[in-house]
């Protein structure tokens, strides 16, 4: 009966083989390169599965990169933060289909703009919260992560400037017949679940408080993370998902062959019914970073290569048509 | 002859409280070289923590203890006993056997083991010398056979049987029991005081707290009889367990027959 | 007159069936049907849950096969394997200093391990972890050097303090609060006559407690860092904080890349877990089987000894 007494030590080896192939993995080249005339070509959509990559030509423009701090010149580089780990939200800011290199519209604008001011662009992904740390203590630059402008993140000693919509949205599983038709009084009865700490869960508690107050009842569900509800959505726990309108219709391209697929129902400002939401880059409160990003993005839309990331990533809804620093945000109360 | 009257121990003026409650109330005794001294009395009386004291595993709050002479666990300096390092003090211990009630063999240590290590560290014995000195020492208490056994494989007579040859394998001028056979079942007590006798026809000094009267009475040379931290008689066995001066000394062996 | 016979049966008629030959036969022992039903009950239910397991489409097997060993799991799972090594060997060393601490006669040392434990047990590991990884914005220069007086060598935080050394810093440091706990314990179960017994024999300080005390303790300390151990390799996860995947990270982001196959991702993580604690189950059982030597009369047989032994009952192995 040797062979028996040597099972353990097989389970062993198997585990340490996986250890050792999976030390020889390579970085994959930045996505960003320089042309002859010095201007940076970076690529924007690769390493995705659901859209074309596309080569976007971005020249150093001088009047703007004056404006940026000497510090970061003298580094030559621009410490980009993104808030994705461990959960990514594609199409925005996630790990792409390489399994390993941080992707999406928000890290390939924050390419071309770090491309304006003629820096090299050095993205790095963190916790959402860790990502506020670090720009608050300088560590990074300018937060790109789908960070909506509120007045109370102003009040926390944020700068902010503007580069696209805020939309939120529905997703429902495909076989619901249940829309949002713009009033919350067609959210009576159902139960939503909602990221906590975001400016769409401030939203929904008010909402909630309305309904209570016309006696109807709307049920909130917090999970720990998009995987958690996306799960409960499949499995009927809560009736609907409200978030980042950019991810629902990736998500419902990504269930299309599973056995829960979902579908969008209905959108909504991120910044309430009065005021369009805005995504805005962050930036510490007077790092003087934010007057130069507002215009490098306003370049980027006046040169059209805005327009071409957006499409890109089929989000043309969701552009704006300037940058702006410091626009009003979600209010601190909504009432 | 001279020698065999030289005191190995000397206690003086020993006092030691606990809380309040003085367990040692200023003890004179002498233990002689080549003699069996049996300590006698009811149980809180104070035989364990004195017997403790002469190796200073229990420090006295005042008074000192001699063991051949030398000063145990403190020095004379500027006219005051100081106590001395921990180093110095075990290296003293390394010298006078302990062998307790409960045996306190090293149960994770073969028996040959339990023999071996003190020798081989506080003495600096070659492990291969201090090994055949244990299997000697072994056949001696009469358990050739079971060196390689670990102690929870014997029984308690067994176990107190090693625990009396680890203490031997120190070369100990001086062996101290304590309540050598309390812990054992009654069949086992014979073989362990048996051992015993052996080593006082051997002329090994000791000092044995013990409630064997009959040991006592056959073995020791000199008997010491405490209550409530006192001693209240002392002498030959022939003296103080057959025809005892004190009523107290009377009384107590009166209970015990 | 006939004699009347007693109502039950004489006691002589059953004492004659007791024959001598019957005295030498075996008793036949009770049957306990019950637990063949029981037995069959629980083998049916199991079939169950492994077939509901294997035929449910949510489960994605074709996907869990695809993931099981993608280069970038593995890569997680050496993380993982890494940060719960590395945390284990600094945790269980800081646990045995500060349980000796905790033990000294020293006030000041058994304050400061007493106080080490409360504030480290306190704080959530994520906190600490957010703190640590941060803390070189606080401090941009670590120095050695005299207390409050003149520095020889500074070092920067930012090269001094990797995500990775942030992770193994902060894990070891909570790890030691509850290892110390835990080796406290092992140290406070063994009989205070091995220690007297010891100092009677003269041996020095150290001596004694390596070679008598701990050793003792370790067989009470086995199957509680044990456990210890398992929470922590499931507990590295948190490291995401700090910016690093291991495995559990690693399933995460790519389950939310790839939403569609967030169960079988699950699944990946979960069975890469088993593995894992399975390993330190069987080794737990060696380990602990090596310092119970002396403890028990015999030790017990390892599982392939007592299978070799059935084997042998019944004449197929020699």
């Amino acid at each position: 009966m040797p062979r028996l007494a040597r099972i353990p030590v097989v389970v062993v080896a198997v585990a340490l083989a996986g250890g050792v192939s999976a030390c020889g993995s390579t970085e994959t080249p930045a996505a960003a390169a320089v042309d002859a005339n010095g201007n940076q070509v970076v690529t924007v959509a690769a390493n995705t599965d659901f859209t074309k990559p596309v080569q976007i030509t971005v020249p150093k423009v001088d009047a703007i990169r004056a404006k940026v701090p000497k510090a970061i010149l003298d580094r030559g580089r621009l410490v980009i933060g993104s808030g994705a780990l461990p959960n990514g939200s594609p199409p925005l800011n996630y790990i792409g289909v390489d399994q390993r290199t941080l992707t999406g519209v928000e890290i390939d604008l924050s390419r071309l703009v770090a491309g304006v001011f003629g820096l090299t662009a050095d993205e790095q992904n963190a916790s959402w919260q860790n990502m506020f740390v670090r720009i608050q203590s300088g560590q990074f630059d300018v937060g790109f992560s789908n960070i909506t402008v509120t007045e109370e993140r102003k009040n926390q000693g944020y700068d902010f400037a503007s580069y696209r919509q805020d939309n939120l949205g529905f997703e429902v599983n495909r076989n619901s017949t249940w829309n949002f038709d713009g009033n919350y009084q067609s959210l009576a009865g159902k139960t939503v679940a909602v990221d906590t700490g975001t400016n769409q869960e401030k939203i929904l508690v008010e909402w909630q408080t309305k309904l209570r107050a016309e006696g109807k009842a709307l049920e909130i569900r917090n999970f720990a993370d998009r995987n958690s509800t996306y799960l409960a959505l499949a499995s009927g726990r809560v009736d609907a998902y409200l978030y980042p309108n950019p991810s629902i219709a990736h998500h419902a391209l990504q269930t299309a062959n599973t056995p829960n697929p979902t579908r969008s129902g209905g959108t909504y400002s991120g910044a309430g019914a009065t005021l369009q939401g805005l995504i805005a880059a962050t930036t510490k409160k007077g790092n003087g970073l934010a007057e130069p990003l507002a215009e490098a993005i306003d370049y980027l839309i006046e040169h059209g290569q805005y327009a071409q990331v957006l499409a890109a990533y089929g989000l043309k809804d969701e552009a704006v048509a300037k940058s702006e620093v410091n626009p009003a945000g979600l209010p601190v109360t909504n009432s | 002859m001279t020698t065999l009257t030289r005191p190995a121990v000397s206690v003086r003026g020993a006092v030691k409280s606990y809380n309040g409650l003085r367990v040692l109330d200023d003890i004179d005794f002498i233990a002689r070289t080549g003699e069996v001294t049996a300590i006698i009395g009811p149980s809180g009386s104070g035989k364990s923590t004195l017997l403790r004291a002469i190796n200073h595993l229990e420090p006295l709050d005042s008074g000192f203890v001699t063991v051949d002479g030398e000063l145990i666990g403190v020095r004379l300096y500027r006219g005051r006993l100081r106590e001395l390092s921990e180093r110095a003090i075990l290296r003293q211990r390394s010298r006078i056997g302990f062998v307790f009630q409960n045996f306190n063999l090293f149960p994770h240590l073969s028996v040959l083991a339990n023999l071996v290590e003190a020798p081989v560290v506080t003495q600096g014995v070659p492990r291969a010398e201090a090994a055949a000195r244990a299997r000697e020492l072994l056949a001696r208490v009469g358990l050739a056979d079971k060196a390689d056994a670990y102690p929870r494989q014997l029984s308690g007579g067994q176990q107190q049987r090693v625990a009396i040859a680890r203490a031997l394998a120190l070369r100990p001028r001086l062996l101290l029991f304590d309540e050598p056979t309390s812990a054992l079942d009654p069949e086992l007590v014979g073989e362990v005081l048996a051992v015993l006798r052996d080593l006082a026809a051997s002329g090994t000094t000791m000092v044995v707290v013990t409630h064997e009267i009959g040991f006592a009475r056959d073995v020791a040379d000199h008997v010491v009889f405490l209550d409530a931290g006192r001693v209240v008689e002392q002498g030959p066995p022939a003296e103080v367990l057959v025809s005892p001066r004190e009523e107290r000394t009377r009384e107590f062996l009166g209970k015990l027959i | 007159m006939t004699p009347i016979s007693p109502p039950s049966a004489p006691p002589a008629a059953a004492e004659d069936e007791l024959s001598p030959t019957l005295a030498s036969k075996k008793v036949v022992p009770l049957r306990h049907p019950w637990r063949w039903v029981a037995g069959a009950v629980a083998l049916v239910v199991l079939a169950q849950a492994a077939h509901a397991l294997v035929t449910n489409p949510a489960f994605q097997w074709d996907a869990f096969g695809y993931w099981f060993f993608r280069p970038v799991v593995l890569e997680g799972l050496v993380l993982t394997l890494e940060l719960t090594g590395l945390a284990a060997v600094f945790g269980l060393l800081g646990g045995i200093v500060l349980a000796l601490m905790r033990l000294s006669r020293n006030p000041v040392l058994r304050a400061v391990s007493w106080g080490y434990v409360w504030i480290f047990r306190s704080i959530p590991l994520i906190v600490l972890l957010l703190f640590l990884a941060n803390v070189t914005a606080l401090y941009s220069t670590l120095s050695l050097g005299i207390p409050f007086g003149p520095s020889f060598v500074e070092f920067s935080a930012n090269d001094l303090l990797s995500f990775f050394v942030v992770a193994v810093l902060g894990l070891s440091l909570n790890e030691a609060a509850y290892a110390a706990e835990i080796v406290r314990s092992g140290i406070i179960s063994v009989d205070q006559g091995q220690l007297e017994a010891a100092s009677a024999l003269g041996l020095p300080k150290w001596r004694q407690y390596r070679r008598i005390i701990l050793p003792q303790a370790t067989r009470a300390i086995i199957p509680s860092y044990a456990n210890q151990l398992i929470g922590l390799l499931k507990g590295t996860s948190v490291v995401y904080i700090t910016s690093l995947l291991e495995l559990f990270g690693v399933v995460q982001t790519q389950a939310s890349t790839n939403s569609g196959q967030i169960i079988p991702l699950l699944m990946v993580g979960t069975v890469w877990y088993v593995i894992l604690t399975s390993l330190l189950s069987v080794v737990q059982y060696y380990v602990e089987r090596h310092f119970s030597r002396g403890a028990l009369r015999t030790v017990p047989p390892t599982p392939f000894q007592r299978f070799r032994a059935r084997l042998r009952a019944v004449g197929v192995a020699r």
